[in-house]
């Protein structure tokens, strides 16, 4: 009981830190057939279609889309895996 | 060019015409070339290895330093293994490919790739890019389309959620 108390004062300490949100984020990128983009959106973050083809038609329209949000070193493990892909995609730190 | 889902098992089969076959493998060593060759400053390689921090450039380039090796080594294993199953032998006029599903995603990245070259070398997607040798571009457009082709015929018997 007492750990756990003192885990959460800990967790409180360091709070803002671990809480620093990143984002993967996937632009548009004419050349890319729609449904290559949500092949990849299902096939390498296993979304359901329903939610990979939103995520694209919001590429498609906006420019751009948040696919997936987390630390640091998670955003920079995806935005690498999308270049490998052939997807424009770039890390950047959530607003706070 | 067949595209067909394999019977029994996932992936794909394609059969390709001898023609087809050769202006692949061709354009499979081609984008190997520019992985290995491409000057620092192509802009086609980059659109193959994109900036991971627009807003940061000191980010931008320890992402580059410690992606860029493993990304190329990809990319060429990629067109690497599409130049090798379309090697046509003598006499043959139909090329029959099997992949399962791990071998149809290097397809996918490749051709994806491909078209990501092809349209920066012709230019597609900008407005008023002058026309320097039309005969040249109106085959790397025609290759461009064919490539989507492929590749849409093959997103459409894969399942995303097999990989």
């Amino acid at each position: 009981m007492t750990d756990t108390l003192e885990r959460l004062e800990l967790d409180r300490a360091t709070g803002p830190v671990l809480e620093q949100v990143w984002r993967t984020i996937v632009w548009d990128d004419p050349v890319n057939l729609m449904t290559y983009v949500t092949y990849v959106f299902q096939s390498y973050f296993g979304y359901p279609r329903d939610e990979a083809e939103r995520l694209m038609l919001l590429v498609h329209h906006e420019g751009r889309a948040v696919v997936a949000s987390g630390n640091r070193e998670a955003m920079e493990r995806h935005v690498q895996a999308m270049h490998g892909y052939g997807l424009q995609a770039s890390v950047s730190k959530a607003d706070p | 060019m067949i595209v067909a889902g394999r019977t029994g098992s996932d992936g794909v089969r394609l059969v390709l015409e001898a023609e087809e076959a050769m202006l692949l493998s061709e354009l499979a060593d081609q984008v190997d070339s520019v992985l290995l060759l491409g000057a620092e400053d192509d802009p086609a390689l980059g659109r193959l290895l994109p900036n991971a921090y627009p807003d940061d450039a000191d980010a931008a380039r320890e992402f580059a330093r410690y992606t860029r090796g493993s990304l190329v080594d990809g990319k060429r294993q990629a067109a690497q293994s599409v130049r090798d199953a379309t090697a046509v032998g003598e006499g043959e006029r139909l090329v029959e490919i099997e992949l399962d599903q791990v071998q149809a995603w290097g397809w996918l990245t490749f051709l994806t790739d491909l078209r990501l070259i092809l349209a920066e070398r012709v230019g597609l997607g900008e407005e008023g890019t002058p026309e320097q040798d039309e005969q040249r571009d109106d085959y790397l457009r025609a290759a461009y389309e064919w490539a989507g082709f492929v590749q849409g015929s093959m997103l459409e018997v894969l399942d995303p959620t097999e990989s």
